[in-house]
């Protein structure tokens, strides 16, 4: 897995998924930079400072905090280990791998738009 | 001297009348289209009017062979195969530019086939062709070269086509607009159609084939301007057609939707 994660990436792809109007999950950065950052680190613990690094240009501490316990912690997609520190679950996996999917279809519909753009 | 000769002139004048033509009024739509396709579109303009100036000398070509002309009758088949050995370029140079969208990759890979058409043409004056064979419908030439004939399947017919086959698949197994499908992939099956059969026409000793072939041609034709510029029952048919509408007054919808509300 690479150790990179394009912010620019996953800015872009949150705007294609908002303007079919889809807010949440794919089309929401913090989901997207947090699960990134979990997936990422499958099988360690993730420092909460690690994805305040990625997330920080978007939104502060608080809202990130409440996102892991409201989203992340309450479906099942982490498991708080320490102060701070969480551990992705094989849920967390499944909705990490889905981001990947909706990051494949994203660059597949832009290539695709690129294409019937040049066809005269 | 007989009348098939003639028919066989009047479809080779009907594909570079309709060839001539879909090139112009492709050429005029330019300010329609933006800086991105109009690469790809130039190149069809030069990929139609390479399929008519092909068949504006054939169709001398069948006039002369009607009239036991062979002497123009050769000339005229030596001048249509230059700009046949052409048409492969502005077509390869379309299909990488819409699928890659880099100008340069497309003209460097395309001169490759101008290489093709130039050693295909070196080697047929050069080696002579044999001929002519006339028929009741047809005038019939046969190269005088293996080599030639195996660089024209090889870098004129079996790679462009695969190109064309290899696009009409991405775009197949893509989900888009059904008006986008029709818009992208009829012009490729048109082109494909008109392309195959020139070089079936070309390349074939059987009469009534090649009177066959000229006619997909002209079907092929015929079938890229419709792709282009599709008539009302056509689009109706094929469930393109746009909804003419106006936009909705946003008003209007709070109003609907306090409506519904109170229902």
């Amino acid at each position: 897995m690479s150790d990179d994660i394009d912010v620019e990436l996953e800015q872009a792809v949150a705007e294609f998924y908002q303007s079919l109007g889809i807010h949440q999950g794919p089309g929401d950065i913090q989901y997207r930079l947090i699960l990134k950052v979990l997936g990422r680190n499958e099988g360690k613990i993730t420092e909460f400072s690690e994805i305040r690094k990625y997330t920080d240009q978007f939104a502060d501490k608080g809202s990130i905090g409440s996102k892991m316990k409201t989203v992340f912690q309450l479906e099942g997609l982490v498991e708080k280990v320490k102060r701070g520190g969480y551990v992705i679950t094989d849920k967390g996996i499944t909705a990490s791998n889905f981001l990947k999917d909706s990051t494949a279809f994203y660059k597949k519909n832009k290539r695709m738009g690129e294409i019937i753009e040049r066809m005269p | 001297m007989n009348a098939g000769l003639l028919v066989n002139a009047t479809i080779c004048f009907a594909i570079t009348i309709s060839s001539f033509a879909f090139a112009w009024v492709l050429a005029r739509s330019e300010d329609e289209h933006t800086d991105k396709s109009k690469p790809a579109l130039w190149s069809l303009v030069i990929l139609w009017s390479l399929v008519g100036l092909t068949y504006l000398p054939t169709t001398i070509r069948m006039v002369a062979a009607y009239l036991g002309r062979e002497n123009l009758d050769l000339m005229m088949y030596s001048l249509a195969a230059i700009p046949f050995s052409f048409v492969a370029v502005p077509l390869v140079f379309f299909i990488l530019y819409v699928i890659v969208g880099n100008k340069k990759i497309s003209a460097y890979i395309s001169l490759l086939f101008v290489l093709f058409g130039a050693s295909y043409l070196m080697l047929l004056f050069t080696k002579g062709v044999i001929g002519p064979f006339v028929s009741n419908y047809s005038s019939l030439f046969t190269i005088n070269s293996d080599i030639a004939i195996n660089i024209y399947l090889m870098g004129l017919f079996v790679i462009p086509t695969a190109m064309i086959i290899g696009f009409l698949l991405l775009i197949f197994l893509q989900k888009m607009p059904k008006h986008l499908r029709y818009r992208t992939a009829l012009p490729l099956v048109a082109i494909s159609f008109v392309f195959d059969f020139m070089l079936t026409d070309m390349i074939t000793m059987v009469d009534v084939m090649q009177l066959v072939a000229r006619i997909f041609v002209l079907i092929g034709t015929v079938q890229a301007f419709l792709a282009y510029f599709p008539p009302l029952t056509l689009q109706e048919k094929l469930g393109i057609k746009k909804y003419q509408y106006e936009l909705y007054d946003d008003e209007d919808l709070d109003i609907d939707v306090e409506d519904d509300l109170d229902v």
